[in-house]
């Protein structure tokens, strides 16, 4: 028996009928001679590849062959060193995402491209072009339901991404690639997190495709998918063509030494030999905690055992839960002895499935990486013992057979099965008392694997229980003593001995998958309510009650509050905080910040005062207005390109930027001079009965940007950038110029703020503006906007803006001094934050069980 | 380091993974140096008053107390936060080591009690906030920050006092020709950097910096960290705002504010990621002297307070992106030695 990756090579798989490859069809893609390297080390050398009209081809090769880094040239997200391109009989110069779009090239990832803070339907509009909705559906909303009904995924459009499961996210990202109806159709591993009959369905679309003469290219480890869906095969090792042979004239055999240049057997680590001898080193009773209920094993001493079951049942949950790294009830016995969450998490190893993100500390270096959990035990006196830390390191890597650089080495720098075996040597390091490993072979190569598998089974006999989590039945089956297969968060079946066959498994797992399913159309019944609560506008609604019911209490107090005077003057202070904040939540959108917005508005009104004077034309007026706008425009676009092109953070670019006009300010005036034309300031202070026409102005673009941010492209983008720069830019749109439109934003609404300072001041004052800064961030936080980017809106900063404000006019009513003004700033900031951040949690927390 | 003579384990070397050499000087550290060095020779020649005795006596006690600030600055940016309540609590605690003593020497030492426990408090409500709610650490500290104002302004209602004539003497005092507060720096820079880069705390203090979630998975008591970074914070603000409040004769309500910026400055210029991670403590220190001396250059050479600002903003501008270009990129784009574009077949 030959396996490769985690599927049996079954023959009787292959069933498409193939049309004989045509060599006189033209190929769809011709990519010719590519190289590709990164930091000098080659990825990919001189490798030609065509993909024919009508064809699936799949790309097999290990990890580190370069398939990825070929589709994502071929996708425009990098570009090749050296080597031509050509699609559909032309050449491409330069392919761009946006290019590929264009050209009708669509990607599936293996991580999706998805922007977690925006809903499907979003997710959806910002992806697929407006063309191709239209041609399923005049409605765009039936569109896009058709679409998402394409691949059987029951959410609501208007469900936030971020609170779907890992499954559902790959069909939204399935959906979105078939909905454009692509001429090249590229699909890296798709069919790891999908559930069988999910797979079932996504070959039948994929073959749909094919008929229709649609070029795809199918990235895979698995051979049985190779078998069953593809008429031609590549092969890639190293970074280099290995061959390209049809698939029905290629034996396992062939396509194996091609893919590891050996042939390579069943690699699992004879069993562990039972006897009743054994004592039960684990026992787990009924553990029990979101995403999972009710799981009780038992584990004897020399045992692996494993957790199974289609992705997105709650393993992933358990198993943190189990190694003390989420909450849980009911008990887990270790030895005997009673083990709480407490002792769990300082005894228990975990290797989480996602080294990159979970597992590594990836600006670090091996030795601190491999480190970190035995620094306890390095020490003499207070101080860790340098020499005794490279001795316990390098013994440990060497048992595992690491190979990196050296100690020194960036862990980013190892190769993804060395890298998971960092990881381990750190588990190791711990000499924990259970060690749980969560997909301990995804993403690594077949030699690696069977090193691990090697590893894992030496700690099991070395008396340390072990519990691994794996969707790949293959490695249950040839690793693990016992299997629990789980479902909807429930162990389904407890397979031992004989029974652990990957047969066993699939079946119990298939078999509960039904309720899975069904439990996915269910969701779909979340409620209005709760989407309400979770959605963007709800701080709106918060916001107006805390301001009536202090409205109404300062005006209980104190009558004058609503005088004429007092409404005038509270709202023309809102409109110009409200421009400003209005500008700082572009950037905050964005997930960038703008510290620089008060110091320029108070470098536009010095500068003003210069130009906009009684006893100088209205031309020359015009003149100080104009400059005022070039000034604002270079510097939202200079903070714009030092994030950007100079790779600046947020804060340190708009820190050098606010430092800089400050500077500039007292440079242009030392002292408050310059008094601003009577004509123009009474301009700016014009009222409509006793509301300043700047108010409405405010009021005004307020809702104006929040229908933008909602319903045109830009604002859509805009989002998109800061939910998820990766995401976004893999689906086409330009980052760098969105971004520049976004700090451009800022500093153009903060010179309408600016314009509003200049009647407020009167007067070219430097040492004005910049408290501007903190005040607008206050303002935007209160309205709800999320500093991660992606999440807010104008209308709640408009909310904000006017409470901060209502606030310091309450202490002037209320007879309180400053410091009044300072605790209730404090307070509400913080109050507000941990309000929004609650709920966020709390929408996300179903997701992230799964 | 390297003072063992004997070790344990194998004597055979292990092989596999080889040792490799270790950067004990980073680039930051190099970088910030060599401008200090450069700094310093260009005031000897264009501006050589800048470095007249009594100015730097003036200027060094000022650098020491801003690289105080700016060390525990590092720690929170190492956490990937930022910490914009330095000012408000700088503050308080200059106010309370002035204020409560009013003048009396006996009264100062239970002042300075008093101002280690705000810091201590302060330092719990931040941790407690970005730690356990966590709360992004700028919208935190910005609350806290007005917090720690409204505190100032309740205990001295704005009202300045002079400080006590002990705490002078130490902020004026010199040992062998170098002002003490040079020396407090210098040995808490020392102190600082040895338990970071030396005890297994630090060690895990780096690494939930590095990666929260990675740490966390190790095994690694996550928030005890993320959040203890802003006591250790607060803690050095109150040792920094001791030595200020021992150098200016009667401070404000507001010299806190004098510190937010530069500090944020100096860590960046030190070479420390805004994202988090590995800190450089001494870099950080050193870029503190850099800035308050580049004060002293441009204010010899006679201009105003706003170019200062100026040469500022440029200081900072170059200091980041010496870290953040990829400068041979950006040669070879430059300089092409063969297309990167896709060539003709």
């Amino acid at each position: 028996m030959i396996v490769l990756g985690d599927r049996m090579v079954d023959a009787s798989a292959i069933s498409i009928p193939v049309e004989d490859s045509d060599a006189t069809r033209q190929p769809t893609l011709s990519m010719v001679d590519i190289t590709k390297r990164f930091d000098g080390v080659a990825a990919l050398t001189d490798v030609s590849l065509d993909v024919l009209g009508g064809e699936v081809h799949a790309l097999l090769g290990e990890n580190g062959a370069g398939k990825s880094t070929l589709m994502n040239i071929a996708s425009g997200a990098l570009a090749p060193d050296l080597g031509t391109i050509v699609f559909g009989g032309d050449e491409i110069g330069e392919l761009t995402p946006a290019v590929a779009r264009g050209l009708g090239i669509a990607m599936v990832h293996q991580h999706p491209a998805i922007l977690p803070d925006m809903t499907v339907a979003e997710n959806i509009r910002v992806a697929v072009g407006r063309e191709h909705l239209e041609r399923r559906d005049a409605d765009l909303t039936k569109a896009m339901r058709a679409v998402l009904d394409d691949v059987h995924f029951f959410g609501h459009l208007e469900d936030r991404v971020s609170s779907l499961s890992v499954a559902r996210r790959h069909l939204l990202e399935l959906a979105k690639a078939f909905a454009v109806s692509p001429r090249l159709l590229i699909l890296d591993e798709p069919t790891a997190p999908l559930s069988q009959d999910s797979v079932v369905l996504l070959f039948d679309v994929v073959r749909k495709f094919a008929a229709a003469g649609t070029a795809v290219v199918y990235i895979t480890h698995r051979l049985g998918e190779v078998r069953e869906i593809a008429d031609r095969v590549t092969v890639l090792r190293d970074g280099t063509l290995r061959g390209t042979e049809s698939v029905r004239d290629v034996s396992d055999a062939d396509l194996l030494a091609l893919i590891v240049g050996r042939r390579l057997d069943a690699s699992f680590p004879p069993k562990h030999v039972a006897s009743i001898e054994d004592p039960a080193l684990l026992q787990v009773d009924a553990l029990s905690g979101p995403g999972f209920n009710d799981i009780s094993l038992t584990l004897r001493s020399g045992e692996i055992v494993g957790i199974g079951g289609v992705v997105g049942n709650g393993q992933p949950a358990f198993l943190r839960a189990l190694a003390g790294r989420r909450s849980s009830t009911g008990s887990v016995r270790l030895d005997g002895k009673a083990f709480s969450r407490r002792r769990l998490f300082e005894g228990a190893a975990y290797m989480p499935a996602d080294r990159l993100t979970d597992g590594l500390m990836l600006d670090l270096n091996v030795r601190e990486n491999a480190a970190i959990t035995a620094l306890g035990r390095l020490t003499t006196g207070p101080f860790i013992r340098r020499r005794r830390e490279i001795d316990v390191v390098q013994r440990e890597l060497s048992e595992l057979a690491v190979r990196a650089p050296s100690l020194e080495a960036p862990v980013s720098s190892l190769s993804g099965g060395n890298q998971q075996k960092v990881v381990m040597a750190r588990s190791m390091l711990a000499q924990p008392a259970l060690l749980v490993a969560d997909e301990p072979t995804q993403g690594v190569d077949v030699g690696a694997r069977a090193e691990i598998y090697r590893i894992l089974r030496e700690i099991a006999d070395n008396g340390v229980p072990v519990v691994v989590g794996s969707s790949d039945t293959k490695e249950l089956e040839g690793l693990c003593d016992r299997v629990i297969v789980m479902s909807r968060g429930q162990a389904v079946a407890t397979l031992d001995g004989e029974e652990v066959t990957e047969e066993k498994i699939v079946h119990a797992a298939i078999s509960a998958t039904a309720h899975a399913a069904e439990a996915a159309r269910r969701e779909r019944g979340a409620s209005r309510l709760s989407r309400f609560i979770e959605g963007d506008y709800a701080p709106v609604i918060v916001l107006g009650i805390v301001m009536l019911a202090l409205g109404a209490y300062i005006l209980s107090r104190n009558h004058r509050y609503l005088s004429n005077f007092n409404i005038t003057s509270v709202e023309f202070a809102c409109a110009a905080l409200g421009f400003i904040s209005l500008g700082q939540t572009f950037v905050l959108l964005l997930g960038g910040i703008d510290l620089s917005v008060g110091p320029l508005a108070g470098f536009l009104v010095v500068l003003a005062s210069f130009f906009v004077l009684d006893g100088k034309s209205p031309a020359i007026w015009a003149l100080g207005f104009a400059l005022m706008f070039v000034a604002a425009a270079a510097v939202g676009l200079l903070n714009g390109a030092l994030v950007r092109f100079a790779k600046f953070t947020p804060v340190a670019a708009t820190l050098v930027t606010y430092i800089g006009l400050g500077g500039l300010a007292f440079t242009l005036r030392s002292a408050p001079d310059g008094y601003i034309a009577a004509s123009v300031t009474n301009a700016i202070e014009t009222k409509i009965g006793p509301i300043p026409v700047a108010f409405i102005a405010f009021v005004v673009i307020a809702f104006a940007l929040e229908l933008g941010l909602r319903r045109s492209k830009l604002g859509l983008r805009l989002r998109a950038a800061g939910s998820s720069e990766e995401s976004a830019r893999r689906v086409g749109i330009p980052i760098n110029r969105v971004v520049l439109i976004g700090y451009l934003g800022a500093s153009l609404l903060t010179l309408l703020g600016a314009v509003v300072l200049l009647a407020q001041l009167g007067v070219g004052d430097p040492g004005q503006g910049s408290s501007y800064t903190l005040t607008s961030i206050t303002a935007v936080v209160l309205g709800g906007t999320s500093l991660l980017g992606g999440r807010g809106t104008f209308v709640g900063t408009l909310m904000g803006a006017g409470l901060s404000v209502q606030v310091l006019n309450a202490t002037v009513f209320l007879g309180l001094d400053q410091k009044w003004q300072y605790i209730f700033q404090g307070l509400l900031i913080v109050a507000g934050a941990i309000i929004y951040s609650e709920v966020r949690r709390s929408a996300s927390r179903g997701a992230v069980e799964s | 380091m390297g003072v063992e003579r004997h070790r344990e384990g194998p004597a055979e070397p292990v092989s596999g993974v080889p040792r490799g050499s270790r950067n004990v000087i980073s680039r930051g550290l190099l970088t910030v140096v060599a401008a200090t060095a450069l700094l310093f020779a260009l005031s000897e020649v264009v501006a050589s008053s800048s470095l007249a005795h009594g100015t730097l006596l003036t200027m060094l006690p000022f650098a020491g107390a801003l690289a105080i600030a700016g060390l525990g600055q590092t720690f929170v940016v190492m956490q990937g936060g930022i910490d914009l309540s330095i000012a408000g609590g700088l503050s308080l605690y200059v106010v309370i080591v002035t204020k409560y003593p009013a003048g009396v020497n006996g009264r100062l030492l239970p002042a300075i009690g008093i101002a280690i426990a705000a810091a201590v408090v302060a330092g719990l409500i931040n941790g407690f906030l970005v730690g356990r709610m966590r709360l992004n650490p700028i919208v935190a500290t910005l609350g806290t920050n007005a917090l720690l104002f409204g505190a100032v302004l309740w205990y001295s209602a704005g009202i300045p006092t002079t400080t006590t004539a002990r705490l002078s003497r130490i902020g004026s005092g010199v040992w062998f020709g170098v002002p003490i507060p040079v020396y407090i720096a210098a040995l808490t820079t020392a102190v600082a950097t040895v338990v970071v880069k030396l005890t297994p705390a630090g060690r895990r203090f780096e690494g939930v910096g590095a990666n929260a979630t990675s740490a966390f998975t190790a095994g690694v008591k996550v928030r005890r960290y993320a959040g203890g970074a802003y006591v250790w914070a607060q803690l050095l603000y109150c040792l920094a705002a001791i030595v200020h409040a021992s150098i200016v004769n009667q401070p404000t309500a507001y010299e806190g504010n004098n510190y937010l910026l530069p500090s944020v400055a100096a860590v960046v210029l030190g070479g420390t990621s805004l994202l988090g991670g590995r800190g450089y403590l001494v870099a950080t220190a050193i870029a503190a002297l850099f800035l308050s001396q580049l004060d002293q250059f441009v204010l010899a050479l006679g201009v105003s307070y706003a170019s200062r600002s100026l040469v500022e903003a440029g200081a900072l501008a170059a200091g980041v992106a010496i870290y953040t270009i990829d400068w041979r990129a950006a040669a070879r784009r430059a300089f092409p030695r063969r297309t990167t574009t896709l060539a003709p077949t």
